[in-house]
């Protein structure tokens, strides 16, 4: 199966085998990056407007936000992606598996983030909002200028700890045939009728990914707190 | 300039304003004292409804601002509020502080807004604090900083809610410098404090509150020297 012809590799050559499928599992990244990408941006920009609509006080909006949090938080994923990918073509409406994906791990975020959202703008001081208020600022002034600002700096870490769990949970999606890490994994594993090697290089992966992704986070908080 | 009618303000089944009735005429300094829990601090904060009175009147120049279709924005343009705890915005620069509320509300150039808060600056005596953090800036400088954001929107009255409570004492002075400077230039202020020399020597009137109304009031020398009510001779017993 080597490419130098000296015959079958032995099972414990780990290494070479993913050397082998390096473009395989590269792609897999890929589609697993964008995915985690896309839906922790669009999960973000819901989050924010959740938080925003449930902080509103007006009560028929906030109850609405406050069942569609609890509902995307009590059930799992898998069940809303099979739900965007199978269930809604009983309505006419057909997503690539991708799209799919990138909507219901959007949704899924969007709920987890806008509780991270509402945490960290209720620990900003209310003399903040006061003393905005007492120069003549608006609401959506003080939210703009003062409290979001500060909010979005405090929850900084946990917006990144969200990019990574999404990045980990996204390795169900190949359930519905998007080609991430983990469907890669699987065509690998089939390929070589392993499964120990190619799982590793899939945690190998993930981890490559989550790791990097931390200490980014962990650096651009050091930065931004430089100047308090 | 401001007058309060009938002013009630309670926290659930807690009464804290029973039924202040006052007035402040422009130019005045009014120096408001009492003990702890007599409803000093509410009755300031309600004066640009930081607090909503639960009943009675608030006019302003004449207007009445504690209505539903007032746009209190405009008023809280005029009045300047320094707070215990100062308040500044830790996530931006001192001369941004200063500038925010000016380009955002007044829609000042961002030059021209920078020209005041520098004049500014220069009055409470740190112009050389233009590009700090707060979190870099003591107590006392900080709550100078937080007088020149307020007087930024040039406010024709200055709301003070124990302005140097916060402080250690050797800054508490510089603060009251500014204040008193600002007192003699004829600008009308509301303060409320626990420095009763500070009370005495800058109030045009002093009002001793007590139990969610005024007690007494009058001019320094008055309240001072020659208290009328048994709980103003009391409560001044304890502090002075």
């Amino acid at each position: 199966m080597s490419k130098d012809g000296k015959g079958v590799r032995p099972v414990l050559d780990w290494f070479g085998m993913l050397w082998d499928f390096k473009w395989d599992y590269l792609s897999g990244a890929k589609i697993t990056v964008l995915l985690s990408l896309f839906s922790v941006l669009a999960g973000f920009i819901l989050g924010v407007v959740i938080v925003l609509v449930r902080m509103s006080g007006f009560k028929p909006l906030k109850w609405l936000t406050t069942a569609y949090i609890e509902l995307v938080r009590g059930t799992p994923l898998l069940v809303q992606i099979f739900i965007i990918y199978f269930g809604l073509t009983e309505f006419g409406i057909e997503f690539s598996p991708f799209m799919a994906g990138v909507v219901a791990v959007s949704i899924n975020s969007s709920a987890y983030l806008s509780e991270i959202f509402r945490a960290g703008i209720q620990a900003i001081d209310r003399g903040q909002a006061e003393a905005a208020r007492s120069l003549g600022m608006s609401k959506a002034m003080t939210l703009r200028h003062i409290v979001l600002p500060q909010a979005f700096r405090n929850v900084l870490p946990a917006i990144g700890n969200e990019f990574v769990t999404i990045i980990k949970e996204t390795s169900i999606v190949s359930f519905i045939g998007i080609t991430d890490i983990m469907f890669q994994t699987e065509v690998i594993r089939s390929k070589t009728y392993t499964a120990l090697g190619p799982l590793m290089g899939a945690a190998m992966m993930y981890f490559i990914l989550t790791f990097t992704l931390s200490k980014a986070v962990a650096t651009l908080e050091r930065k931004l707190s430089s100047h308090d | 300039m401001i007058e309060v009618r009938n002013l009630h303000k309670s926290f659930g089944a807690l009464d804290i304003l029973k039924g202040m009735n006052m007035s402040i005429k422009q130019g005045e300094v009014v120096v408001v004292i009492g003990p702890s829990g007599s409803g000093k601090s509410t009755f300031l904060r309600c004066l640009n409804l930081l607090e909503t009175p639960t009943q009675g009147d608030i006019l302003f120049e004449g207007t009445k601002i504690n209505e539903k279709k007032h746009n209190i924005n405009k008023t809280r343009e005029k009045m300047g509020m320094v707070f215990q705890s100062f308040n500044l915005f830790p996530h931006m620069t001192v001369l941004n502080n200063i500038t925010l509320a000016p380009i955002k509300v007044k829609q000042l150039k961002k030059k021209q807004a920078e020209m005041v808060a520098m004049d500014l600056l220069t009055k409470v005596g740190l112009a050389d604090k233009a590009t700090a953090y707060p979190g870099q800036l003591s107590g006392g400088q900080k709550q100078r900083i937080a007088i020149a954001r307020a007087l930024a929107m040039q406010p024709h009255v200055m709301l003070f809610d124990e302005p140097t409570s916060a402080l250690d004492p050797e800054m508490v002075g510089e603060v009251l410098e500014v204040m008193k400077s600002l007192a003699s230039e004829g600008m009308t202020m509301v303060i409320v404090t626990h420095e009763m020399g500070f009370a005495r020597e800058v109030g045009d009137r002093i009002l001793f509150m007590d139990g969610g109304d005024v007690v007494e009031q009058g001019t320094p020398e008055q309240v001072f020297q020659h208290p009328q009510h048994s709980r103003t001779r009391d409560f001044l017993s304890k502090v002075l």
